[in-house]
């Protein structure tokens, strides 16, 4: 600072605490002294200005903003239209690095980036986060002789690229040879960038197909082909058919669905085909939901059919003749094989439900929807016409969504909530 | 990868404080003083293991009282009359007959079963749901001991026949300053003790896999196993792998082989992986962290281990010489 400069400092400095001590002692309230200590401060406001000063002056205390904006923030907000997509994003990168040879305060910028990659959309965009990464300086910051080597070298750099493959972490997004290129390039081989490139390549090549009920990335947008996903991932038997009873209106110029035709899409496995058919119009079978479905980040709700467990007596185990079948035997008994040490079955009585006889999505989750439903599985069930269907449905979370502190039993069945079908074809038969 | 939930003390909420708190006032740490246990609902709590052991033999000693009161709400007027002098006689009296007890069978066998038994053992049941006294052994966190807004309860699910975890994760991240992100539940099981609190250990050395019968949502969990040891450093290890669950009506049988299981350290994969020794295993924990906001449900059936005569594998992850060049010289 140049002496001129120092003198002009202090002259003002020393006004300036003149004027706090002279407003404390004439017993100024306190909100007034800041504006004046800073008016003193920094040399005089526009009103009167007596020397100019060399040091820039801020903007009034009044009219700065209340929240800080990040340096290099404007350069986020020149889309036109404010159109968020990965172009833009590009751009917005793409100037910074234009109009900063020399790239000053690329970390701040990097990390400005990173938090605003979830609003335009690219945050699983690999081809951006090499972008990101291409912003640093090559070549600057390897360390070059052993005492860079032992002493973190540019930690804040290093902090900041860990960042960035920490995010690519989070999203579940795989680094390709491009960003080890970019890395060697700007850290070195043996930064703490190059480290957890490392372990991210090594697992999550390990654990990529973990998940025995994969789910794909991209889940569909239309309601009905993601009610057919979620039925099909929920129902082990891959013999289910799936059918779609009432397909969603097509969408008119609001976009809106329309509320008196919400999709039905229905799963039903021949097994529980059989299973109802051979079920005793005697006992009542129950509509129970919504229970919710997770895909991804989805929550769908689903419904199903189900019928309350026998009693023991009343269970008998169908043996098929030997004569069904006489290429090969339809039940064979191979625990003869097994001598008397072996016994892989648990100590416990496995928790015991009725039968599932089949599963439904729809887009309400009121009564007449179901019931078209259960129209519609009379199709290919003609015994459902003769079983009494009960609606157990539970408000519109759902019984298992509601955290009611307190709820212990479930809802018995002579309770508000469930209504005995009206339909002309299905016999009044007496609660249970 | 997991996020551990730290180990600060929790924020207890203050129930209804009755004449036993004056004991455990007196017998414990002033941080519990009113906490009573309800047996309704598992509040949630942090997992420090210390605090927990005497909130659970306080509560073990109260339970007659304390279930009944819990049922219907006693009138302010009686108190229930318990004495400091006979809470303590109870509580030596237990400790003692439960070391009679360890030495007893120590003579029969293995945690008191006969040795044949013990050996030819294949498949066995550790945790199961059938009633409170199962929850009890339970605890259940969430991130709201770091300032997050997820919540986790537990309660027992249809009929008795099995537990209901269920609960609302929200990844909002806390304005501490310090967290950049959050949003985990779980649920832990409490360390078995002995006489005098001495912690106890499961030896699963026979089995090598574990089987859990649960029936999710679609979200994925992950199960942990801490190892009891002695050693500080290996204080914040744990053994983890993923558990996926498929939704629906169905209930899903899980089988993880102890060669699956990961070693972590303070929640991040360590790079030295070394495979799960199942001799010594202290606790199990099921954590759900995917960074999905909104509701969750998992009910479990039952947690056991059995020996999986066609799984050879010793260990699934060998250490890569690029990661770890010290092991490879």
């Amino acid at each position: 600072m140049s002496w001129a400069q120092a003198i002009l400092l202090a002259r003002s400095l020393s006004r300036g605490w003149a004027g706090v001590r002279g407003a404390a002692l004439k017993g100024a309230p306190v909100s007034q002294v800041s504006p004046l200590a800073l008016r003193g401060l920094h040399g005089s406001a526009a009103t009167h200005s007596s020397d100019s000063s060399l040091v820039p002056r801020p903007p009034e205390p009044t009219r700065r903003p209340a929240k800080a904006q990040a340096p290099h923030e404007e350069l986020f907000g020149q889309a036109p239209g404010g159109a968020r997509e990965k172009a833009s994003f590009v751009q917005a990168v793409q100037d910074f690095t234009r109009h900063n040879v020399h790239r000053r305060g690329h970390v701040d910028f990097i990390y400005l980036a990173l938090s605003k990659m979830r609003q335009y959309g690219v945050e699983r965009d690999l081809a951006v986060y090499n972008l990101l990464l291409d912003i640093f300086p090559k070549e600057v910051f390897r360390p070059r002789n052993i005492i860079q080597r032992i002493f973190l070298h540019y930690p804040r750099q290093q902090e900041c690229g860990i960042a960035v493959l920490e995010q690519m972490e989070n999203h579940g997004v795989m680094p390709n040879q491009e960003t080890e290129f970019l890395l060697i390039q700007i850290f070195g081989r043996k930064s703490y960038p190059m480290l957890k490139f490392l372990r991210m390549r090594l697992w999550f090549s390990r654990f990529k197909n973990v998940n025995p009920f994969p789910m794909p990335r991209d889940l569909p947008q239309d309601p009905v082909d993601l009610a057919t996903l979620g039925l099909r991932h929920m129902e082990p038997d891959l013999s289910a058919r799936v059918t779609i009873y009432q397909m969603p209106l097509p969408s008119d110029s609001t976009g809106a669905p329309d509320p008196t035709q919400p999709h039905i899409v229905g799963i039903q496995s021949p097994e529980q085909q059989a299973a109802l058919a051979c079920h005793s119009p005697a006992r009542p079978i129950f509509v129970e939901g919504p229970f919710s479905l997770w895909l991804r980040d989805k929550c769908v709700y689903y419904h199903i059919l189900r019928a309350d467990l026998l009693p023991p007596e009343e269970r008998e185990v169908e043996e098929t003749p030997e004569e069904w079948n006489l290429y090969y035997p339809m039940q064979l008994d191979l625990d003869y094989g097994r001598s008397a040490w072996d016994d892989y079955t648990f100590d416990i009585d496995e928790v015991e439900e009725g039968p599932v006889f089949a599963m439904c999505m729809a887009g309400a989750h009121d009564q007449a929807t179901l019931a078209k439903w259960i129209q519609g599985l009379q199709e290919t069930n003609p015994a459902l016409a003769r079983i009494p269907v009960i609606f157990r449905l539970a408000g519109s979370t759902g019984e298992l969504l509601a955290a009611s502190p307190g709820l212990e039993e479930p809802p018995l069945p002579p309770q508000g909530q469930e209504e005995e079908s009206d339909s002309l074809h299905r016999q009044q038969q007496g609660q249970s | 990868m997991a996020l551990v939930p730290k180990l600060l003390t929790g924020i207890y909420g203050l129930r209804k404080c009755q004449m036993p708190s004056a004991v455990s006032c007196l017998f414990l740490d002033p941080r519990f003083a009113g906490y009573c246990s309800s047996s309704l609902q598992k509040p949630a709590a942090a997992p420090n293991q210390a605090l927990d052991r005497q909130g659970q033999s306080e509560r073990a000693l109260r339970s007659p009282h304390q279930r009944e009161a819990a049922l219907d709400i006693p009138s302010p007027d009686e108190k229930p009359e318990v004495s400091f002098d006979k809470a303590i006689q109870d509580e030596i009296k237990d400790h003692f007959r439960r070391l009679k007890d360890e030495f007893v069978n120590h003579w029969i066998g293995p945690e008191g079963r006969p040795l044949h038994e013990v050996m030819l053992e294949q498949a066995k049941v550790v945790w199961q749901f059938r009633g409170k006294e199962d929850l009890d052994k339970w605890v259940v966190t969430s991130d709201k001991t770091i300032g997050g807004r997820s919540e986790v309860f537990l309660k027992m699910g249809k009929n008795n026949q099995s537990a209901l975890l269920y609960g609302n994760l929200s990844s909002e991240a806390p304005l501490d300053g310090d967290s950049g992100r959050s949003g985990y539940c779980a649920m832990i099981s409490r360390v078995p003790r002995g006489p005098f609190e001495r912690k106890k250990s499961y030896d699963w050395s026979q089995f090598n896999t574990l089987y859990l019968r649960v029936r999710g949502d679609g979200r994925p969990w992950m199960v942990n196993l801490r190892e009891d040891t002695d050693l500080i450093q290996k204080h914040s290890q744990m053994y983890s792998y993923f558990m996926f669950t498929r939704g629906g009506p169905y209930w899903q049988e899980v089988k993880i082989p102890f060669s699956k299981f990961f070693l972590s350290n303070q929640g991040r994969i360590r790079d030295a992986q070394f495979q799960l020794l199942p001799d010594k295993i202290s606790s199990i924990g099921l954590t759900l962290a995917d960074k999905v906001d909104g509701p969750f449900f998992l009910e479990i059936d039952f947690i056991g281990v059995f020996t999986d005569p066609a799984h050879t594998e010793e260990f699934a992850y060998e250490n890569s010489p690029a990661l770890n060049p010290r092991l490879f010289r």
